[in-house]
Order: C-alpha cells, then structure tokens, then sequence
C-alpha cells in the first residue's frame, strides 16, 4: 500500500493511535488500523505507554465470547456499537473507539471490571465483518446478544433471561454476582 | 405547587437539558447521539442554537425530553423489582444493553 503522505492524515492517525495506546491496544490493532510503519508505532507506543508492548499473538478464539460473563460484556459492547453505526457517519476504527470509552463509562458507573479489551472488541468487530459471530434477539427480552452464527432465533435465551447454573457465583472483585434469594439467606 | 411553580420548574429542567445536551454535542458529537438518543439532524439544531433561542425554546408549558424506555421489562430491571439487590448490577447491565440496541430513534 502506498504511504500517505499528507500531513494533516499523518496526524490524525497518530492521534488515533495515541487514544488507542491510552484504552490499552495491542500494536497488532495499530497496525491494522494505520499506516505508519511498524518501527514508528513501536516508538509510538514506548512514548505513550512508557513501556514495551505485549509480545505475542491475538486471541483469535470466537469461543471467548460466548462465555457466559464475557458474553454480557461482548453485547453491551456491540449494542453501543451497532448504535453509533447507525446513527453517525464515522471511520470504522473511530467508531470501535467512541463505542469502547462508552463501554468503559458504563461498566465502571457500576463498578465492575471491564472484561473487555479494546483489542477484543476490535476483534469482535472483525469477527461480526467476516460472518464468524453476530447479534440474535433473546425470545424473551428481545435485547440482541452476541451469538455464533445460524443460531435459532426461535428458541434463542440470552444469559441474562436464563444464567448457566454457576453463573454469578464467583467471589472476585468486579465481576457479575448473582444470588439467589437462598444463597443471600445463608450467607 | 401552582401553576406558576410548576411552569418554572419545567423551564428549569428545559433548560438544563438543553445545556447539557449542548455541551455533549459540542464536546463529542457521535458520543451524544448515543447519550441522548436523538438523531443527528435534532442534534444539529440543538447545537446550533444561541444563548437566546435556547431561553425562548425552554420556555414551555411542557417538558422538551421524555423517557427513554416506555416499557416494563426495562423499568424493572433498573428498579430491581421483584428481585433482591445481589442481581442489582445484572439488571442494570441487562438494562443497558436493551436500551443500547435502541437505536432506531436515532437511525
């Protein structure tokens, strides 16, 4: 691919860039999503981040994100997503950012951790691109949940209409908890 | 209250919508679409208003912005009816990811 050369360009990237250091990107995503070379983006990143990135590949697995806790994570994720899509006229990558800082804000009001990265949700765009994930309505609440494809609509129930059985039940700081009232009485 | 209270109360809370839906237009236009679920074109003309077409706007009888969520299953969830506060975090997500693929009002 041919060098941009404009200036203004350049700096707009580099600004991207920036902001996608500051959220916690692998350099693979920087990579990916500007043109500046490989040793720039290095430089790049040691300024901004103050250290060295992350060696190693991508979690490429689907599978992630049908877990049950990431899953939550996953849709409310690319709801915002999909409704930035929708509603502005944004490059791709400002549209993965601008959703991620309201991902972000969303989780944190509630104090829990945000289980998902700036890289995964990148990763979650492209798999939903290339038709290896999408969004099915639950049957029952009718909010749209990340799903491999070719699941069966009809039937589909989201992890929050009906949790797995261990759902919720993990003591760690940050995560979902859910108690059933048994549970709240015994402890 | 009467109704002179009630009127200035309703340009009070006019008002400060309008400001605040200002300064979020202002600040990150996209990020305000989905923070106050109005399409761009509203958007437009909200920011574009002056100091004085703002006071003129707030000044009404009814307020200019309305609920969100006109349904039971969401009030629920935010309210934790029916539920012990353990699962509060739960419906507060499962709220907000119902209420983040409403997107067709600002499609």
């Amino acid at each position: 691919m041919a060098r941009n050369k404009s200036i203004l360009t350049e700096s707009r990237q580099i600004e991207r860039a920036v902001v996608l250091i500051n959220l916690g990107a692998r350099l693979q995503v920087l990579e990916s999503e500007t043109d500046m070379s490989y040793e720039r983006l290095l430089r790049l990143y040691k300024e901004v981040a103050g250290k060295s990135p992350s060696k190693g590949q991508l979690p490429f697995s689907t599978d992630w994100f049908m877990t049950w806790q990431p899953n939550i994570h996953a849709s409310l994720y690319l709801n915002i997503h999909e409704y930035l899509n929708k509603a502005t006229a944004l490059d791709e990558i400002d549209v993965v950012i601008k959703a991620y800082q309201l991902y972000l804000e969303q989780i944190q009001a509630q104090g829990l951790e945000p289980l998902l990265s700036v890289t995964r949700a990148w990763r979650l765009v492209k798999f939903v691109d290339n038709g290896m994930l999408t969004m099915t309505a639950c049957s029952s609440c009718r909010g749209h949940f990340v799903t491999h494809p070719h699941e069966i609509a009809k039937h589909y129930v989201c992890g929050l209409c009906n949790p797995p059985a261990r759902a919720g039940k993990g003591k760690a700081a940050g995560t979902l908890q859910m108690r059933s009232d048994a549970d709240a009485l015994s402890h | 209250m009467n109704t002179e209270q009630i009127l200035a109360e309703i340009r009070e809370a006019n008002l400060s919508y309008l400001m605040l839906a200002q300064s979020l237009i202002r600040s990150d236009r996209e990020q305000a679409l989905y923070r106050l679920g109005i399409c761009e074109d509203t958007a437009n003309t909200i920011g574009a208003l002056t100091p004085a077409q703002t006071m003129k706007v707030a000044q009404s009888s009814t307020l200019l912005c309305r609920f969100r969520m006109d349904d039971e299953l969401v009030w629920n969830l935010i309210t934790s009816h029916g539920k012990n506060a353990a699962n509060e975090s739960v419906g507060r997500l499962h709220a907000a990811i119902l209420l983040a693929g409403r997107h067709q009002e600002a499609a």
